[in-house]
């Protein structure tokens, strides 16, 4: 399986404040995974050091390129934590933001095959009945999936998603993953996504990344879920998490195992 | 009235310059006022001072001394932002500060032309020459051939710019080349509406525009149409009444917030599909 990103010894401090340190890992073709932590621990600031949002130490690759030469953004979709919503005044309709994703044309012209692939990602997150209101008059719900077609637009091969569920409702949340699971198995679109909502997303997971300061784990999904000894060196966030994949039946190995856990 | 008023060939020149930097500031108001730094313009104009100060003790022409000093205070205010992470406004103030300093000082120092300077500092739009028109031309030339060729770069990175970054927009150099362009801008304003006023041009008639439109186009159209008006009404009636023409324009751009935010109230365009 080709590497689609590679972190060698990357680390990143705020004013000499060390917020990630020495991390390494790789992300394969086809990967689902999802980034977990406590807060503060530098997973958002890992995502936008892999993204080129912030400059840190160590050596990135994207798609086998180093990031600072990378230059085929399209396949890769990202959806920040929060929306844009500092903009309120900016008149900008739905249909206008997802075509924000595409960046191929510079002026204002949109053509044929672009409005299709607008209309073809507003399909697929549910946003094309209201692609002609204004973004701001959105809930922050539906902005939320109207960011996500932003995302997906440029049929991208990497998802970058940054707890993209927290302002959506059970129903849309339990679509979003959906969504994602749909994008990660039919489509072999990676996907690397911070969470905090282990129950609905852990059975499209294939693999899990803890991040605090430094990368203290990253395997399979059956590693995590079945190593005491993962569990004891992770404490009480990493249990919670473990035990929240296993009351929603989302333990690889089935839902009576939590007592192997522990 | 009107058609002798037009007939003056300063009346003539002093509106075609006024009508074609309004629109160029509205324009490039637009994307201040949305990124929030509405306030570069006022920084810069202050700046101005220090161009306009320099250039009256040289005895050159202070368009062409101010628009080196503006844009490199502008750059600055940029450069002070970023490179010591101190906030934007904070910035604008600091170099705001000192622009205002070093052209009192200097005209202190050099005394003898405080009646020059106060045309500057209040603007007199019947004095523009030729020169000055034909310069406003390019300016608003350079601003429209910007907005055809990158306008969805340029939304992009004034809606969400670390999204614009991963698209691989280089949202840096749009950044430089606008706060470049409005320092252009500012200083041929300062014939228009002076020194004290020309952050009016840049702030007003954009956020009249955005109280009422619903599309982004309509916005950049209605900032430049407000921007133009306001400097024929605004002249007409400085014509008509013998008042100051810079003042008089940014109270018809007042106007024109002002019946805006009433029309926005009752929906604006965002009704009227």
């Amino acid at each position: 399986m080709p590497s689609v990103i590679e972190a060698q010894d990357v680390s990143f401090a705020y004013v000499r404040v060390p917020v990630l340190e020495h991390i390494s890992f790789a992300v394969n073709a086809g990967d689902y995974v999802g980034i977990i932590g406590p807060n503060g621990g530098g997973k958002t600031t890992l995502l936008k050091l892999l993204l080129g949002l912030e400059k840190g130490k160590g050596q990135i690759k994207l798609f086998g390129q180093p990031l600072r030469t990378f230059k085929a953004w399209r396949k890769i979709g990202y959806l920040a934590q929060k929306s844009p919503v500092s903009q309120g005044g900016f008149p900008v309709s739905a249909e206008e933001v997802v075509l924000m994703g595409l960046s191929e044309r510079h002026g204002s012209g949109v053509s044929v095959s672009e409005l299709k692939q607008v209309h073809e990602a507003m399909q697929k997150t549910r946003t094309r009945e209201y692609a002609g209101r204004i973004f701001h008059d959105l809930s922050i719900g539906q902005q939320q999936r109207v960011l996500l077609a932003r995302a997906l637009v440029s049929r991208p091969e990497l998802l970058i998603l940054d707890e993209p569920s927290t302002a959506l409702d059970p129903e849309s949340r339990e679509m979003f993953f959906d969504l994602l699971g749909e994008l990660n198995t039919r489509f072999g679109v990676t996907i690397l996504l911070i969470t905090h909502d282990t129950g609905e997303v852990g059975k499209y997971i294939s693999k899990f990344m803890y991040i605090d300061k430094t990368l203290v784990f990253y395997g399979t999904k059956q590693e995590f879920c079945h190593s005491a000894a993962v569990a004891e060196k992770l404490g009480a966030f990493a249990q919670h998490t473990i035990d929240h994949l296993h009351n929603h039946g989302r333990c690889p190995l089935g839902g009576s195992c939590g007592e192997e856990v522990r | 009235m009107i058609t002798e008023f037009l007939s003056y060939g300063f009346v003539q020149r002093g509106l075609a310059a006024g009508s074609l930097v309004a629109a160029a500031c509205a324009l490039l108001g637009v994307f201040l006022v949305l990124k929030r730094l509405s306030l570069i313009g006022d920084g810069m104009s202050h700046v101005c001072l220090t161009g306009v100060a320099a250039a009256l003790l040289l005895s050159a022409n202070p368009v062409y001394v101010s628009v080196p000093v503006v844009a490199a205070a502008s750059l600055g205010i940029m450069k002070l932002a970023q490179k010591f992470k101190i906030y934007g406004d904070a910035a604008i103030g600091i170099v705001s500060a000192a622009g205002l300093s070093v052209g009192l000082l200097i005209t202190a120092l050099a005394g003898g032309f405080n009646t020059d300077l106060l045309g500057y500092l209040f603007g007199s739009i019947l004095t523009v020459s030729k020169d000055e028109a034909v310069l406003c031309g390019l300016l608003l030339a350079a601003v429209l051939a910007g907005l055809f060729f990158f306008y969805r770069d340029l939304t992009s990175a004034c809606f969400d710019e670390p999204f614009a970054r991963t698209r691989g927009i280089a949202v840096q150099t749009i950044n430089t080349v606008l706060v470049v362009i409005t320092s252009v801008a500012v200083v041929l304003a300062f014939k228009v509406v002076g020194i004290f006023l020309i952050s009016a041009l840049l702030i007003i008639p954009p956020v009249s525009a955005l109280l009422i439109s619903r599309t982004f186009k309509q916005v950049l159209w209605l900032a430049a149409c407000f921007g133009v008006a306001s400097v024929w009404v605004g002249v007409y009636l400085s014509f008509v009444f013998n008042i100051p023409s810079g003042a008089t324009i940014i109270l018809v751009n007042l106007c024109i917030l002002a019946l805006s935010y009433g029309w926005s109230k009752m929906g604006g365009l965002k009704n009227a599909r």
